[in-house]
């Protein structure tokens, strides 16, 4: 059974005591300002019996169980039970999570929001969830900025903590790209490229010149596109929030770039994520892909051991992000304060660093990319690339992006319906995009 | 209990009514379906067969294989060593155990009541006669109709409201009665139950509800056993409904437990598979139990006592 | 309300009991009690067949009301209304705005086709085919139970995994059924981006999953056909295929009828195999949205898009479609039936 009984309320204010001691401890910041524990006062004392359950709902795998952080927190704190409930896809998860809010029930204590959704969270449904900004443990200068701000409300309320970011660079091969002529020394290929994403397309047309048979410089116009508006600060919507994307300029530099790689041949013409694609990459049949720290392990377990140090990792022309997450504590869960406290300390730097030590999650506090477990990453199957400063320094230079409500959806359809008539279907860039935004605006229209 | 009686009638009735009755099997040569099948039947069913069965052994092979291996092209067409592997992950990582047997409640339910329900409706809209009986029987079929995606919110906020959530009867009730089984039963029932044999029965003075038990039972038998089978697969496998109204944590169905599986930024396809493996394999199990029923209670024929 | 032997044969024939009491119905001997119970017992007799049948169809329409009947007012309501999902109870009155959207909206139009044609694909070989199979399984067959599961797994198989496999299938580069045309010199057939072949695909996933369904049905049926039917046609000196042109398929029209209804119906609420079909690319139905459903469109706007008001029209659109073939069904079936 999921609810354990008897009352929490009493241990709350003992476990407080704890865990806002633990998290500032671990947060490494000097400062005890405010230890009162930001949770209710109630009763002193600690009389109830049974555990406490934080219920914790989150989509694919946010890697605490595997990083061991539920048993260490459940040791430190005998009183509470962790139990983490997942679905596979954020397209099943989100759904699920908005009729939970709307109705009020079926919400864990702590819910995670994918990034693609967290504007929309912040902007419509932030009366719903507990402003995470004042709990203890939790210190603002720990997370970069522009993560911090995502999930922050115009009156200043934060609903969410940064769990893991996207910082982007690029994968590649090192025998294809040797058997193209090109050099295979990541800082060499770094340098490439570096700057501009137009150099990116350039050297593609070098690589197709004397490419080695069957094999595209790049997997698909869409992930092009993908990369290229990742790394731009204003992409669909202006600072007040107007929706701008058919006259964005990042937006036409991507579309223009991508349809031009696709037009130049460079691309394998295919669709990331789907089957078509796994295959592709065992059967090694395209020498880069715009790739987030996550993704390593993708291309690790579909390019499989025969293709073991034959990938590298590069920086990208202009570094962007890619995904990530929060955790959010919702008004109605059952164990509010608890929950505020699990979640201030799975998302501080210590805790970050253990979960991308384990799972390529990597962290959006950067107070943790001074730690060891961040700053010697390496990664085996990349040839050793140093991904740790790598990706660090990408997190750096990600701007900060304009978020708005429909990013996730606007982007899909330009990629899935627009990008891929011109990529797959061989239609027009022109009646693609008269697709595309047809399509975009019948989603937007409410 | 005397249950002759009916029955005895019912043979009669049947008898006097003439075209039908006399469901013996044996003698009737050259009619249909007495006949064995030639080899070229036998050819096209195995052909079918291999169709139908390949996808399910197609997952079987991919849940014996690693996940870097089912990338790769060709795909492999026979098994691996890892099958036990993978289901060990598989029933840990999904909570299998618990979810195998609320889903086998879950299913059970379901498709007794879906039975005993559509049995009797169904009997009552075949060879009854009440007012409204067309209007209520449109209404029926129109049920049907609605699509299943839309109902979800206000079904949801019907269970809150009831603080169901995470318990089972919030996937019973809700799917409990089906107006497909229904129609399915009307349909049968009214071609396969004869209406000299209610008739005959009334005339002995039999209660509706003795013709139900005596008469519309036996000869709806095979339908039932078909209807419970496929109301027991459907109910299994529902996917839409359950992962809204429970949790992982709380009390899952075998679909729900599945979701959350292999996934992530790196889906495990060979753990899924093993998952779907899992999932279905009782499934198969059941089916095989319910399959021989089936072909028992068709072979034995309705009116046989 | 008047039934063939309702009244008279409730003066003809006293009612048996209920089997409470030691009365076996066996006993049609003057009833001791007195003309008192007599008259109680008919009264009875007459509530019975007055009042069971409602008593037989209600728990039916119990559960439906409360399951069912709710849903489907509330989402006729909120289809008058714009709704999000991001906040479900909040409800703006729009009158039939909606519904005119949809009569403007090219994607609706074209969901309608691509559901109709996907639809047709999938049925009219499906119910052929099924036919066909229950016919071969109603021979006396070695393996019989063997056969009867096997045909069934496609059913029992999750939608989700049989897709993945049939994604596999129709791949462009590696699918299995190019590699087969290769054999015979056919080009490569890029399955998903046409709008035919990606159609084709969808309809032989439904195909698959319920040919051996149907099958089944159609079987049960066909054991309830009596014996003799057949012995007189045989005797006739009818063919085999006579046989089941002439006594078979009239016998069965009742189910064939079902199965025509419920795969209509099935067909145009098509959701779960062209969903997966594409893959993890959602709910757009292909680049050019080539194989987007009717459920799937529905499923976009509510799901994806989040405007539940507009998903609840569409569904609403649905059903009234679907009343309408149903009726326009009803109409032709009263005049073939009077013409003849």
């Amino acid at each position: 059974m999921r609810r354990s009984s008897g009352t929490y309320r009493q241990r709350a204010v003992a476990l407080a005591a704890v865990a806002a001691l633990g998290a500032a401890l671990l947060s490494g910041c000097a400062e005890d300002s405010d230890d009162s524990g930001g949770s209710s006062g109630g009763s002193g004392g600690g009389g109830g019996k049974g555990k406490t359950t934080i219920t914790v709902g989150t989509f694919g795998v946010f890697g605490y169980k595997q990083a061991g952080l539920y048993d260490e927190y459940m040791r430190d704190h005998p009183d509470i039970r962790i139990e983490e409930s997942s679905i596979e896809r954020n397209e099943n998860y989100y759904p699920q999570l908005l009729t939970h809010l709307g109705t009020g029930s079926g919400l864990a204590d702590i819910q995670a929001v994918e990034v693609a959704n967290i504007n929309e969270v912040t902007t419509t449904q932030a009366d719903k969830f507990v402003d995470l900004s004042k709990a203890s443990g939790v210190e603002k200068d720990d997370y970069l900025p522009w993560k911090w701000a995502q999930a922050t409300t115009e009156d200043g309320r934060t609903i969410g903590l940064g769990t893991d970011i996207g910082p982007t660079a690029i994968c590649y091969r090192k025998d294809l790209f040797e058997q193209a002529g090109l050099p295979t020394d990541r800082d060499e290929v770094a340098r490439l490229w570096a700057g501009d994403w137009q150099k990116y397309v350039d050297i593609g047309k070098r690589y197709m010149a004397d490419a080695p048979d069957g094999t595209s410089f790049v997997d698909s116009a869409g992930g092009v596109y993908n990369a290229v508006i990742s790394s731009s600060a204003e992409r669909y919507y202006d600072r007040s929030g107007k929706l701008i994307y058919k006259d964005s300029p990042a937006v036409k530099e991507a579309w223009d770039l991508a349809v031009s790689a696709s037009q130049a041949k460079l691309t394998a013409k295919l669709q990331q994520f789907q089957k078509s694609w796994d295959q592709a990459y065992a059967n090694g049949r395209f020498a880069t892909v715009s790739c987030p720290p996550w993704m390593l392990g993708y291309i690790k377990e579909k390019s499989g051991a025969k293709a073991e140090d034959k990938w590298d990792v590069a920086a990208a022309p202009k570094p962007g992000n890619w995904g990530g997450a929060f955790i959010t504590v919702p008004q109605a869960a059952k164990h509010k304060e608890e929950a505020v406290k699990l979640a201030a300390w799975l998302t501080a730097p210590e805790q970050q660093a253990k979960v991308f030590q384990k799972q390529a999650s990597f962290p959006s506090a950067q107070a943790a990319y001074r730690l060891p477990q961040v700053a010697d990453a390496r990664h085996p199957y990349f040839g050793d690339a140093p991904t740790g400063k790598i990706f660090a320094a990408a997190a750096k230079g990600v701007p900060t992006q304009i978020l708005g409500p429909k990013d996730d959806l606007i982007k899909q359809n330009i990629t899935d319906i627009g990008l891929l008539q011109v990529d797959q279907q061989g239609k027009s860039p022109e009646d693609a995009w008269k697709a595309a935004t047809k399509t975009i605006d019948n989603a937007l229209d409410q | 209990m005397s249950t002759v009686i009916s029955s005895d009638t019912a043979a009669e009735a049947a008898e006097g009514g003439g075209s039908r009755g006399g469901r013996t099997r044996r003698g009737a040569k050259g009619a249909g379906r007495q006949m064995h099948g030639g080899k070229l039947t036998y050819a096209v069913l195995i052909l079918f067969t291999m169709g139908s069965l390949f996808p399910l052994v197609w997952t079987a092979i991919a849940a014996s294989r690693t996940n870097t291996r089912l990338a790769e092209t060709p795909p492999p067409f026979w098994f691996g060593g890892n099958l036990f592997k993978n289901l060990d992950t598989a029933w840990h990582d999904a909570n299998m155990g618990a979810a195998l047997l609320n889903t086998t409640v879950v299913a059970g339910t379901i498709a007794l009541g879906t039975v005993l329900f559509s049995t009797i409706a169904g009997f009552a809209f075949a060879k009854l006669r009440f007012r409204f009986k067309n209007l209520l029987l449109m209404l029926t079929i129109g049920t049907m109709m609605v699509p299943p995606q839309l109902s979800v919110v206000p079904l949801y906020m019907t269970i809150a409201e009831l603080e169901w959530t995470d318990r089972l009867q919030a996937v019973i009730l809700p799917t409990l009665v089906s107006a497909f089984g229904v129609f399915f039963m009307r349909q049968y029932l009214s071609q396969a139950l004869p209406t000299e044999l209610i008739e005959a029965a009334r005339m002995d003075g039999a209660s509706s509800v003795r013709i139900i038990w005596h008469i519309v039972f036996p000869t709806a038998r095979p339908a039932m056993a078909v209807l419970g089978m496929l109301t027991f697969v459907q109910a299994w496998n529902d996917f839409f409904w359950p992962i809204i109204a429970l949790t992982q944590n709380g009390n899952p169905t075998v679909q729900v437990a599945l979701t959350g599986l292999g996934r992530g930024y790196i889906p495990d396809e060979s753990v899924i598979m093993a998952g779907a493996l899992l999932g279905t394999l009782p499934l198969l199990i059941a089916l095989l139990l319910f399959g021989k029923q089936i072909v028992g209670g068709i072979m034995q024929g309705a009116v046989k006592g | 309300m008047t039934r063939p032997f309702g009244s008279t044969a409730g003066a003809a024939a006293p009612p048996a009991d209920q089997g409470g009491t030691a009365q076996r119905p066996v006993a049609k001997t003057p009833d001791p009690a007195g003309p008192r119970r007599r008259a109680w017992r008919s009264r009875r007799y007459r509530w019975d067949i007055k009042y069971s049948p409602y008593a037989f169809v209600a728990p039916f329409f119990v559960f439906f009301a409360a399951f069912g009947l709710f849903p489907l007012l509330y989402t006729g309501w909120a289809s008058l209304h714009r709704v999000e999902l991001t906040d479900p109870t909040h409800m703006e009155w729009v009158g039939m705005h909606n519904y005119s959207r949809l009569w403007d909206d090219e994607f609706f139009w074209n969901a309608l086709r691509n559901t109709f044609t996907i639809g047709l694909m999938s049925t009219v070989p499906q119910l052929l085919m099924a036919l066909g199979l229950a016919h071969l399984l109603n021979y006396r067959l070695r393996g019989s139970t063997f056969f009867r599961v096997a045909i069934l797994t496609p059913y029992a198989t999750s939608v989700a995994a049989a897709t993945l496999v049939f994604v596999l299938l129709f791949g462009r580069d590696y699918g299995m059924v190019n590699w087969a045309l290769g054999l015979v010199g056919i080009d490569h057939i890029d399955w998903q981006n046409g709008s035919w072949t990606s159609q084709i695909a969808v309809s032989s996933i439904v195909v698959w999953r319920w040919t051996g369904y149907n099958a089944l049905i159609y079987l049960a049926a066909m054991q309830a056909v009596p014996d003799d039917l057949y012995e007189s046609a045989a005797l006739d000196g009818a063919s085999r295929w006579q046989q089941f042109l002439h006594v078979t398929i009239p016998s069965l029209r009742p189910t064939i009828l079902f199965t025509v209804v419920v795969s209509t119906i099935g067909a145009t609420q098509l959701f779960g195999e062209p969903l997966l079909f594409n893959g993890a690319a959602g709910a757009t139905g292909g680049a050019d949205h080539q194989y987007q459903t009717l459920g799937l469109y529905l499923y976009e706007q509510g799901w994806v898009n989040l405007h539940l008001g507009r998903a609840s029209a569409i569904a609403w659109t649905m059903f009234l479609i679907l009343l309408l073939i149903a009726a326009v069904n009803a109409v032709i079936a009263r005049r073939l039936r009077k013409s003849q």
